[in-house]
Formats: C-alpha cells, sequence, structure tokens
C-alpha cells in the first residue's frame, strides 16, 4: 500500500509563496486560513544576515496524534497515508489544533468569509467546508486520485517540492530520502511525518 | 479572520485555540466535581446538589465554546481513544449518578443504603474523581506543548479541583438547607490541599524548567515575563501562601473558632488562585519552533 509524502528541498526554496497561493486558489480556503504557507526568520547578524524560508503544510503523519485525539472520529486516515478530516463530523473543539506540533491546521470562524453572507461561485464549486470547523491541507487528495502531483508542487517555480510514495524505493521521493538524508520536522515528537525536508 | 504576523515565522508560538470559556469550564468542572465528591464526605446533599450544577454550568461554557455545539452529541464517538470523548462519558455518569446519589437525601426515591445505593454511590464517587483528574490527560499526553507534556497535571487539577470545591461550599454553607457545616474542619483540610498545590505547583515548574525550549519560555513568561505578576503574585502568594499562613496562624496554632467571614475571605483568595492557576497554564501553552 502507498504512502504519500513530500520532500522539500530548503536550499532551492527562495520564499516566493507561490504555493501558498497556489493552495488559496485550489482549496479556496477562507480569509486568514492557510493550508499552505511559508515560514521565515532572520539568522545572522549583518553583513551577514540572511533569511531562511521553511515551507510547511499538514505532514501526513503515519501516527496522527490529531487522530488519536479527535473526539468524534472526523479525523481519519486513507490507507494510502493522507491523513483527512470529516468536516460533516467535526464539532470545532479543536483539540487536535492543540495536540499537533506542527501548527497546520485552522479553526473556521464565522467572520472568515471574503463576502460575508454568500459564498462565491468559486468558492461554493471549491469549498467542503462550512463555518465552525476545523481544517486542514488535504495534500490535494481530489488532485492525487486523479494521478496529479498536489497544487503546491505543481505551482512551485524552483521545483523544490516533490510528491511520491515513501513506500516505493523506486520512486524520486523515497530516492532523496535515502540519498540526501531528508529528515522530518521534530522528529522527537514521535508522529513519523510524512513531509521530509533536505538543505538548510 | 486576520493572519498574525507570527503565523509566518519561525518560533516559539503560543496557543491561541482555547480561551476563557475551556478554563472556565476547567475551573468549573473540576470545582464541581470536587464538591460533589465533599458532598458525599459530609453527606449533605444540598452540597451534591451544588456541586453538579456547578459541573452542569461549565459543561454548557464548554458547549458554548464549540464551533458546531449541535453536532456535540458526536463527541461521545471515541473513547478508546480521545481524553475529550472519554470525558464526555465521565460528566454524563456524574450527572445522572450524582442526582441518583443525592436523591434520597433531598426526599426522593429510595433508602440509603441500599445495594442499589451502593453501587450508584460507588459510581458516582469514580466519576466525580474522573471528572476531576480526566482534565489533566486531556493536556498531558499532548507532545505539541511542552508545559503541558507532564503527568503531574491530573494530580495537580484533583487537588486543586478538591481546594475549590471546598471553598464554594464555605461560601454557600450559609445558604444550604440542611445541617449547618463545621467550618472549622473544612478549613483544617484546606490546610492539608493548599500545601499539597504549592508543592505539586513548584514541583511541576522544577520538572519543566530542564524541558524542551517552549516550556523553558512558558515557565519565564510565568516567573520573569508577561504572567509573572499574576503567577506569583495571584496563584502562589495571594492564592496559596497567604490562605495557608493564615489558616495556620488562627485555625491551627490558637484552636480558634472559625469565623465565618474570616473563613470567606480565604475561601475566595484561593478560589482566585485556582482560576488564575487554569488561566495561566492555558495561556502559557507554547509550541516548540519547527527549526
Amino acid at each position: 500500500m502507498a504512502r504519500y509524502g513530500m520532500v522539500i528541498d530548503l536550499n532551492t526554496c527562495i520564499g516566493c509563496n507561490a504555493c501558498t497561493m497556489a493552495c488559496k486558489a485550489e482549496h479556496a480556503t477562507p480569509k486568514g486560513i492557510f493550508w499552505a504557507k511559508v515560514l521565515e526568520k532572520e539568522v545572522g547578524k549583518f553583513p551577514a544576515a540572511r533569511r531562511i524560508f521553511l515551507p510547511v503544510l499538514c505532514n501526513h503523519c503515519k501516527n496522527p496524534i490529531c487522530q488519536e485525539v479527535c473526539p468524534t472520529g472526523a479525523t481519519y486516515k486513507r490507507q494510502d497515508g493522507i491523513v483527512l478530516i470529516d468536516y460533516d463530523m467535526c464539532i470545532g473543539c479543536r483539540s487536535c489544533m492543540e495536540a499537533c506540533p506542527y501548527g497546520p491546521r485552522a479553526f473556521y470562524e464565522s467572520d472568515g468569509a471574503y463576502y460575508p453572507g454568500e459564498r462565491t461561485a468559486y468558492e461554493k464549486s471549491q469549498q467542503d467546508f462550512s463555518e465552525g470547523v476545523v481544517m486542514k491541507c488535504n495534500f490535494c487528495v481530489e488532485r492525487v486520485d486523479q494521478g496529479l502531483d498536489p497544487a503546491c508542487v505543481v505551482t512551485c517555480v524552483t521545483e523544490c517540492r516533490v510528491f511520491g510514495d515513501l513506500e516505493d524505493p523506486q520512486s524520486e521521493v523515497s530516492r532523496l530520502v535515502a540519498d540526501k538524508k531528508a529528515r522530518p520536522l521534530l522528529p522527537e515528537k514521535g508522529l513519523e511525518p510524512s513531509v521530509f525536508y533536505v538543505g538548510s | 479572520m486576520a493572519a498574525r504576523i507570527d503565523e509566518f515565522l519561525i518560533g516559539v508560538k503560543p496557543q491561541r485555540e482555547w480561551g476563557w470559556l475551556v478554563i472556565s469550564y476547567l475551573f468549573l468542572g473540576g470545582a464541581g466535581a470536587g464538591l460533589f465528591l465533599i458532598s458525599l464526605y459530609i453527606d449533605h446533599a444540598w452540597a451534591g446538589l451544588l456541586g453538579i450544577s456547578v459541573l452542569v454550568l461549565g459543561t454548557l461554557l464548554l458547549f458554548l465554546d464549540l464551533g458546531r455545539p449541535e453536532r456535540f452529541w458526536r463527541a461521545f464517538f471515541r473513547p478508546w481513544s480521545s481524553w475529550i470523548s472519554r470525558g464526555c462519558f465521565f460528566i454524563t455518569l456524574m450527572v445522572l449518578f450524582g442526582a441518583l446519589q443525592i436523591a434520597p437525601g433531598l426526599g426522593f426515591l429510595w433508602e440509603n443504603g441500599s445495594a442499589l445505593g451502593s453501587v450508584i454511590k460507588a459510581v458516582s464517587v469514580a466519576a466525580a474523581v474522573l471528572v476531576m483528574i480526566y482534565t489533566g490527560f486531556v493536556l498531558s499526553p499532548s507532545p505539541a506543548i511542552p508545559f503541558w507534556n507532564s503527568a503531574l497535571f491530573p494530580v495537580i487539577f484533583f487537588v486543586y479541583s478538591l481546594l475549590a470545591g471546598i471553598d464554594i461550599l464555605i461560601l454557600a454553607s450559609p445558604f444550604l438547607p440542611g445541617a449547618p457545616l463545621d467550618l472549622v474542619s473544612l478549613e483544617r483540610l484546606q490546610i492539608y490541599l493548599a500545601l499539597a498545590c504549592l508543592l505539586l505547583v513548584l514541583s511541576h515548574l522544577s520538572v519543566m524548567s530542564s524541558s524542551a525550549v517552549a516550556a523553558r519560555e512558558s515557565i519565564r513568561l510565568l516567573t520573569r515575563g508577561r504572567w509573572g505578576l499574576l503567577f506569583l503574585g495571584g496563584v502562589i502568594v495571594a492564592g496559596l501562601v497567604v490562605p495557608l499562613a493564615l489558616s495556620w496562624a488562627v485555625l491551627w496554632k490558637s484552636q480558634a473558632q472559625a469565623v465565618f467571614a474570616f473563613t470567606v475571605i480565604l475561601a475566595l483568595l484561593r478560589l482566585f488562585g485556582d482560576y488564575l492557576f487554569r488561566f495561566l497554564v492555558i495561556r502559557v501553552g507554547l509550541y516548540d519552533p519547527l527549526l
């Protein structure tokens, strides 16, 4: 059985946030909510100061703590490792947000619509969630099920993201993980994320 | 909803999802269960009714905190993995069996002392203890927020809940029907409980001071940072040390009779400290930096 994952090359990322916008366009996420985003930090001192970038999204962990703490079963993991939320079951308790150390989840509050009162035709076609629930990156499952890569991967201008099957030793993600000593974020938390990073 | 700038920065980040409704539930839920438990010890049905009412009030606040409160019943679906789900069962059991337990004392249903009555009492006691501690288990297994990731929280919440339950009982004592309460005995019990709270809270801080980056930052906020005055002045001094010292000096040493006004002041101080403690525990929850 496949286990979908992603490798992100931090040496290649230029922090352009094309992935952030592609994700918003793909999923029509509400105002202030980003399923994918690029974090940044200033390191070093003048004149050697520089910014480093860290693209983040749901890690689709092998041991998802969000699934464990969810009191309703709204958070679940598919056989291919993609962790999803059934928005019709979520009660908005946000326990998953408190339990996840990676911070990819967002709570859709009632003031989150770009156009209060009604959703645009585009939002209606793209959104499968409602107000009062927790939401997050779904690895573009609607695209993956059609054999396509997630929107953040295909839009990346520096091609720093690679998506594929971590269980297939011939896949590019598996080779990158093996050859470039890719590492997940916060491995000490024991959640076995499916998103890996190479470079620094 | 506007995105906050620190959402896009790498660093220690505060939890912002649980606010005053959850904090108030932690306080009222624990205090209600603690009050119910002590009501069984002193055999006072009206105090038990008050305890159940306080728990129900706290649960209503928790209900209001949900994004989709009309779906609350779904929270009963995962008791094998989720402490929140287990908590729903504990609250339900305590309210139902607690009501059955106090019913004879209020003049309803069966006589106390029957086999059925013993079963009801045992279940209601177990449920009350579980309501007092399960919120600690909601926080402690989380790897995300190191300051919460401590096995001491269920114990701390148990002792604080008992402390707060007795304080509410002291405050309500003039208005409760039934036999008058022995305030001196209750106040003496509070000395031990406040001392236990003090030791447990300080132990937690000691353990966390050598933990992950975010936990050390939580400790800094509580002792030298933004929340220092509230924690040291409110939780430790006003909420525990001052009541301990006054209670010890007046009740223990001199064997004096408790003056109601005196116990009320001590109870209010301890309740203030208990609420502040739960407020600060939630507010200083910080996530470790990703890099």
